[in-house]
């Protein structure tokens, strides 16, 4: 099967291959003219000469510092300060990624973290975006995705001559008929899909790590509205944290020249202020129930507790979706504006800009002063729809098409002329077309405001028709949205509403006076007067691919077919056409695919809602969410001892124990022959005082506990509502009114918890429960020389009579305070000693000297199960599962259904009126040979069709030493349980066993060695 | 992530609760109930998406078991209170 | 371009109404009209198909549980599975790429004992795995003993896998709408009529229906639907949490699970890892996450594959699942004369749609309790005769 799966795929890539290579050939040859001028000079021109411009006013690198890193093998420079993407940007690299689907060439599209375009892969480390990431000297940086190169990607040329073959959710609709055709087509998909490379290493770093923060306001975005909203609050005496994903605050001003000074003199304000923590290149990642958010700065992760969240977190630019817009080239205006700002890179030589605001005109001004060549600006508005001195100096400069849009882009691997084309009255295209000549297309034409913080806290969101953008319809008391996040564009707006809405949540959160209504209403209103910045247009239709969707190369074709297929409501568009799944989360795409979905189906963006917004906002790594290696490890009083005698280890719950000390075998020996000493202080152990304790344990145990004398010890077993068993343990009576409860190792917590509840909910009856389990070390010492090894160490009566068989007595051991259980686990004369914790390896060790001559052995967990198994008890969650009830798990001696009133008992009684189906019980396997492994099934085979019927299972099983027989305790319908000897099938390793029904205790059934 | 308002230590992550289900009172003379209303008790819930007067636990303090009642739906937390026998309301 | 499936106005009279439009309900409703001849049936969907558990798993199948009556449950699931691309003709991805339970503790290895024996006496490949083979199907996986709980073995279960699960929803719509079953979205039933402990017809958004026949086949709303007929449930909600990361070039080949650490893991297609854990820790019907969820799902995954650190989480999200006390749905009759259940799925439900809807189908069409789900019954808490599903199913993905 492999050989042909192999073949295979080795002949239809090949043929691909060759397809697809010829294709490219004679593409490329057709197109080589453009191609050699536009993509092979220019670039190599921008390589030789650089992309660099002379220093910028608000330029975010130190030129003094350069250093080196590679990017596909070659090495580049960068000045300190240059993210990934500016480097490569001013080294004249155009093509970052291939996309996920097609392989098609992707540049720089945004430039603000948002889309999938220029991720990349550092070292061990996967899907990093270039454009946020800052140089480290000698950064080893690859592409991902691509084979072998970025530039000649050899699954580009196939799948673009497979394209036509690949719809939307092609793959659902293909290879599936025959059935073995998926088995060779999935690994090739799987082989094509994914990004970056995971690591595979075995050595996590301990880089990671979490704090938490609080802050009465929490501020999230550092632009002119945030810091406006934080000093306003703080003002307030708020205690405010605000929090900016970049390094320095300032916002959208920073790469404003002019606003430089006054955003120097708001930072200094800020750091000035007392009452304000700032957190710059921190990105809140999600906000959850009661305003818990969770933020991360580089490996650490901030868990804020924000009693009041103001939301300033601005807009995302929305892409024009137009024929061939993915190519390389092909950018958001404000993508352009943070190069040339921030980083002195040229995007571009030759620029058309295409808008539908005057952030546009913006962008265009920006590159005409950086001596950039704007060979068009073209504005979808009417010219008579704008003015401002701005625009009319710059018209005179600049070649301005009023009322065009850009209908496609084009070029090979990157972007070599734009066409675009005038528009009607009613906002249709003509038919005229203008070809420009260009290496750069940069496109603003809207925003899309940044909430998806909002969505995650509760804010519901509707559509304002008339300027294009979503609008918040409600606002929870605790959070609220001011800045171009709430469509505020104007400067002076965002100012005034950050410092109201900082006023509003110090207010709320108990400090300084709200804003009025008519302070807040005003500027609503003012607002609402703002020109629009965002055009109604989303797609301009043409006749090739147009891309939605980066990061899953999804096109408004695919839209619209999936749509007319019945994926008609948004949720089934985007789970049908991947749309919104992929890393950008929807930034780049949500706003686009909403519209394309409410114009196919004829209805509103309102009716058509929008994808839920889930967290992360931002995608976050494991790493900072696990944080440090936190796995708590539960460790006796006396663990270092047993590590120091080479024990093996075992993890039980939470605990650490041993397993054996080398020889469990000998560990049986040494305690049936000599003397053995457990560990046992991981038991559960309760203080119980008051006059009425008896009147607690007769409702939490099955069993009766009035009657129980003083100096007494009784087993007693627990169950819950439904008549489970879920503990059993013993309970000493000391005096008159204090007990001593003891319950098993992985019931300490819970079944604490357990009674607590019912104590607190009438049952109390004066009684206080204290749980001192982590306050007593306990020891079991077992064996026939117990008492004479313990004389020597105590002046306690232990003879017979004076401390006979389940009694208890207190006492010093050792020097130290002890109670002594004399109760038999293992089947032999033992003392269970508890002392307090911080004496334990003390009396651990004086027990061990002293049994020294008694050829005493410490044992381990192994040993101590044989012991328990020859004796034919049962250990609770081994023995017993989540449907085992007591008097099933043969412990019937144990429950008195007559009682007055217990835990368990009206469903016990239930179930003694349906009649059992299964019993616990012993058997003994009638061959000498292998051990069944527990967990083995116990089988009925039909003699005629040789059908096995599963009838029960194994559930303990040991070879006993003393015994030197294969025991063990198993689950056996009852007519077979019933019959002491009755033979029945193990199943292992498709081979009967044979084994027999064994009644009653396999060692010292009569008790004679418990009460010796 | 949740703020549950302990009786005892006031105003706490959930994280350090434990959940005890919905209140559900124990029938005084379980021996009196019939299979029907015995079954009911142990197994059935109302389980409402809406308000549901519940047990927590108060496991990292002060060890308290008190009833909460909490839009299930919305998981905001109405009031916390402690058990008592004439006062479950 | 034909649509998958058809918008009808609602009619005043069905045969059968099916409350859910997920893989169950769909499922069922499809069964309804292609084996046993009723075609007048609606489905009814509050918001969108596939809107609740079914498109909102991790979309795991297996069928390697501990009980004999689940295991040969969901082996007839898993079989329905394998053939379901043909028969509904959309390619659901069936990927039985294997699937591996971690056991970190004597005690779960002996539970993975158990199953591997129960499985292998039904019919099912499952057998126990040692670490040096563990490593093998899964090199990116820490198998020394440096984490905290080092992982001592495994249940190999090789039929196991992942699969799409929108496209089983899909796929079944696209069919039941073929035989004429009416899929109604954006349609919330707001009440049940019942007449002398009879179903007599269902109450929605959109107008009244008559019908004598009604399965509730929700998960998150099953209590609040079954609440509309008069009946209780044996049921607590809570909600299940699951994320994604970013895609990642194909490297894990299995789907892993931790029962100790309560996580699962397997790699889609697409390169993402899709990740879940258990049921959140106090009941709720809200599906808006937490960063709980995140941080310990993260941990858990990073002490299995310490390499992971640097991989992003992109999205989590939640989903509404109802547990039963033993860890086992409820299919059949109720009290309540035409009511059916198809409900208390908890984290497994997913994975049994196409057999639990062909039994309900086939319930509902003979007025009989098919013997494949008589276990599953209503009746069996009235009984105490509980299934013992709990050792595998947990945290069973």
């Amino acid at each position: 099967m492999s050989n042909t799966l192999l073949f295979v795929i080795v002949i239809g890539a090949t043929l691909m291959l060759v397809i697809g290579g010829a294709v490219t050939i004679a593409i490329t040859l057709y197109r080589a003219n453009r191609l050699i001028v536009s993509e092979v000079v220019l670039p190599h021109l921008e390589k030789v000469m650089g992309a660099r411009l002379p220093s910028q006013p608000v330029e975010l690198i130190n030129r003094k510092e350069e250093m080196r890193f590679t990017f596909e093998g070659n090495e580049y420079s960068a000045f300190k300060g240059d993210t990934i993407a500016s480097a490569l940007a001013a080294s004249g690299i155009k093509i970052f990624s291939r996309s996920f689907k097609y392989h098609r060439p992707r540049g720089l599209l945004c430039c603000s973290g948002h889309c999938p375009n220029c991720l990349v892969q550092i070292g061990d480390e996967p899907n990093v975006r270039a454009c946020r990431q800052r140089v480290a000297p000698d950064m080893i940086v690859k592409p991902q995705n691509v084979t072998p190169t970025l530039m000649w990607d050899l699954l580009a040329p196939i799948m673009r001559f497979l394209s036509p073959f690949m719809p939307v959710g092609f793959y659902y609709k293909t290879l599936y008929r025959p059935k073995w055709i998926w088995k060779v087509a999935e690994p090739l998909l799987r082989a094509a899909g994914g990004l970056g490379k995971a690591s595979h290493s075995e050595s996590p770093e301990d880089t990671f790590d979490k704090q938490y923060l609080h802050g009465d306001v929490v501020v999230i975005g550092g632009g002119p509205t945030g810091i406006s909203a934080a000093l306003s609050a703080a003002g307030s005496d708020a205690k405010v944290l605000l929090i900016d994903e970049n390094d320095q605050l300032g916002g959208y001003l920073r790469i404003k020249a002019e606003a430089k000074d006054v955003v120097d003199e708001l930072c200094a304000s800020v750091y000035a202020h007392p009452n304000i923590q700032t957190l710059t290149e921190t990105t809140v990642t999600g906000c959850y129930d009661h305003n818990w958010l969770a933020a991360t700065h580089g490996d650490r992760l901030y868990k804020i507790r924000a009693d009041k969240v103001v939301l300033a977190t601005g807009v995302v630019e929305r892409p024009l979706v137009f024929d061939n817009n993915d190519l390389p080239g092909v950018m958001l205006g404000s993508a352009a504006q943070y190069l040339l700002h921030l980083y002195a890179v040229r995007p571009g030589r030759r620029a058309v800009v295409v808008t539908a605001n005057d952030d546009g005109w913006d962008v265009a001004a920006d590159l005409h002063a950086a001596g950039i060549e704007v060979v068009a600006l073209a504005d979808e508005r009417e010219r008579a729809a704008c003015s401002s001195a701005k625009m009319e100096s710059l018209e005179a400069e600049l070649p301005v098409f009023w009322r065009h849009i850009v209908t496609s882009a084009h070029g090979n691997t990157a972007v070599n002329a734009a066409t675009i084309a005038p528009l009607e009255s009613d906002g249709s295209l003509t038919t005229r077309r203008t070809r420009l000549e260009c290496d750069l297309l940069l496109v603003s034409i809207g925003w899309t405001p940044n909430t998806g913080l909002a969505y995650q806290a509760g804010v519901e969101f509707g559509y304002d028709e008339d300027r294009a953008e979503l609008m918040a319809r409600n606002m929870p008391d605790d959070f609220i949205i001011a800045g171009r996040a709430a469509g505020t564009h104007m400067l002076e707006h965002q100012i005034t509403e950050g410092a109201l809405a900082g006023r509003r949540m110090a207010s709320a959160a108990g400090y300084g006076d709200a804003p009025t209504t008519s302070e807040w209403t005003f500027v609503q209103e003012e607002k609402k007067r703002e020109v629009t910045r965002s055009s109604q247009r989303t797609i301009v239709k043409g006749s090739s691919k147009r891309f939605l969707c980066y990061c899953e190369d999804v096109t408004d074709k695919d839209l619209t077919t999936a749509v007319a297929e019945g994926y008609d409501s948004i949720e089934l568009l985007k789970r049908y056409s991947t749309i919104s799944m992929g890393p950008c989360q929807g930034k780049m795409c949500s706003m686009n695919a909403v519209h394309l979905c409410a114009h196919a189906n004829t209805s509103t963006v309102d009716e058509t809602g929008s994808t839920t917004t889930r967290p992360p906002m931002t995608p976050i790594s494991l790493g900072a969410l696990a944080g440090q290696n936190m796995e708590p490890v539960r460790i006796t009083p006396i663990h270092d001892w047993h590590l120091g005698q080479g024990a093996k280890m075992m993890v039980a719950g939470l605990w650490l124990r041993p397993e054996h000390y080398g020889n469990p075998t000998e560990e049986v020996r040494a305690v049936r022959e000599r003397v053995g000493v457990i560990d046992v202080s991981t038991l559960g152990k309760y203080k119980l005082t008051g006059p009425h304790v008896p009147n607690i344990l007769e409702k939490v145990y099955t069993n009766r506990w009035r009657q129980l004398a003083v100096g007494r010890v009784r087993y007693g077993v627990m169950c819950n509502a439904e008549g489970i068993v879920i503990d059993d343990g013993v309970t000493a009576r000391f005096d008159e009114r204090e007990w001593y409860m003891t319950t098993t190792s992985g019931g300490a917590g819970a079944i604490y918890e357990w009674i607590q509840w019912w104590m607190q909910s009438g049952w109390g009856d004066g009684v206080q429960l204290i749980n001192r389990s982590d306050d007593f070390a306990a020891f079991n010492l077992a064996g026939p020389k117990a008492r004479t090894l313990l004389k020597e160490l105590t002046d306690i009566q232990l003879d017979n009579k004076e401390f006979p068989y389940m009694h208890v007595r207190s006492g010093v051991v050792a020097e130290v305070p002890c109670r002594l259980l004399r109760i038999g686990f293992t089947g032999e004369l033992s003392y269970e000693i508890h002392c307090p914790a911080s004496y334990g390896q003390h009396l651990w060790e004086q027990l061990l000297q002293a049994g020294e001559q008694f050829g005493i052995m410490p044992f381990g967990v192994e040993a101590q199960r044989v012991l328990r198994l020859e004796k034919g008890h049962l250990i609770i969650g081994q023995d017993t599962d989540a449907l085992s009830n007591p008097i099933a798990a043969n412990l019937e001696w144990a429950v008195k259904l007559e009682k007055d009133d217990f835990l368990g008992q009206r469903s016990l009684l239930r179930v003694v009126e349906n009649g059992l189906k299964q019993r616990l019980i012993g058997f003994k396997v009638n061959e000498t040979g292998p051990t069944p492994e527990e967990g083995l099934q116990i089988v009925s085979i039909n003699s005629n069709s040789k059908q096995r019927k599963i009838i029960g299972w194994v559930s303990s099983c040991r070879f006993s030493p003393t015994l030197n027989q294969v025991i063990g305790l198993c689950w056996l319908p009852t007519e077979i349980a019933d019959v002491d000897g009755a033979e029945f099938i193990i199943w292992r390793e498709e081979r009967a066993l044979t084994a027999h029904v064994h009644h009653g205790a396999f060692y010292d059934s009569n008790g004679a060695q418990l009460r010796s | 992530m949740l703020i549950l308002k302990c009786p005892n230590c006031g105003q706490r992550n959930v994280s350090e609760f434990r959940n005890g289900g919905e209140y559900r009172p124990r029938p005084s003379r379980p021996l009196d109930a019939d299979d029907q209303q015995w079954s009911n008790y142990v197994f059935f819930r109302h389980n409402v998406s809406g308000l549901q007067k519940e047990w927590w636990y108060h496991r990292n303090g002060c060890g308290l078991w008190f009833l909460a009642e909490r839009h299930t739906k919305t998981n905001e937390i109405l009031s916390t209170f402690r058990w008592g026998p004439d006062r479950t309301e | 371009m034909s649509r998958m499936w058809q918008v009808h106005e609602l009619r005043d009279r069905y045969d059968a109404v099916i409350i859910g439009g997920g893989a169950h309900g769909l499922c069922c409703a499809y069964y309804l009209a292609s084996e046993h001849g009723i075609n007048n049936v609606a489905v009814l969907e509050k918001r969108y198909i596939g809107s609740g558990g079914s498109g909102r798993n991790t979309a795991i199948v297996r069928s390697n549980y501990l009980t004999p009556a689940g295991v040969r449950f969901y082996d007839a699931s898993l079989k329905l599975y394998e053939r379901m691309a043909v028969e509904l003709d959309i390619n659901v991805m069936l990927s039985q790429r294997g699937h591996i339970t971690l056991a970190h503790n004597d005690i779960s290895l002996r539970t993975m004992r158990r199953r591997a024996e129960v499985n292998r006496l039904q019919g099912v490949e499952s057998r126990l795995i040692l670490p040096d083979e563990i490593k093998q199907l899964c090199p990116v996986l820490d198998v020394s003993d440096r984490p905290r709980y080092p992982i001592i073995g495994a249940l190999y279960h090789p039929p196991g896998g992942i699969i799409r699960h929108d496209a089983v929803v899909w796929g079944y719509a696209h069919q039941a709408d073929a035989h004429g079953v009416h899929i109604h979205q954006m349609t919330e039933v707001t009440g049940i009529e019942v007449s002398g402990a009879k179903v007599t017809g269902v109450k929605t958004n959109r107008g009244q229906i008559k019908t004598e026949t009604v399965l509730n086949a929700t998960a998150g709303w099953c209590s609040t639907i079954s609440a509309m007929a008069g009946l209780r449930l044996p049921v607590i909600t809570s909600p299940l949490q699951a994320a994604v990361t970013e895609p990642l070039k194909p490297f894990l080949d299995v789907v892993v699970v931790s029962g100790s650490l309560h996580v699962y893991v397997s790699q889609s297609d697409r390169g993402e890892l899709v990740m879940g854990a258990s049921v959140d820790p106090f009941p709720s019907y809200s599906s808006r996450g937490s960063l709980d969820f995140a941080e310990s799902l993260a941990s858990h995954i990073i002490e299995l594959m310490p390499g992971l650190q640097r991989v992003r989480l992109m999205r989590q999200w939640a989903g509404i699942v109802d547990m039963t006390p033993d860890y086992s749905p409820i299919m059949g009759f109720t009290p309540v004369e035409g009511f059916f259940v198809d409900v208390g799925w908890g984290t497994y439900g997913f994975k049994a749609s196409p057999i639990a809807g062909k039994m309900l189908a086939e319930c509902i069409a003979t007025k009989r309790t098919p013997d494949l789900i008589t276990p599953f019954s209503l009746s069996r808490f009235n009984e105490f005769d509980l299934m013992g599903e709990a050792g595998a199913a947990s945290v069973g993905h």
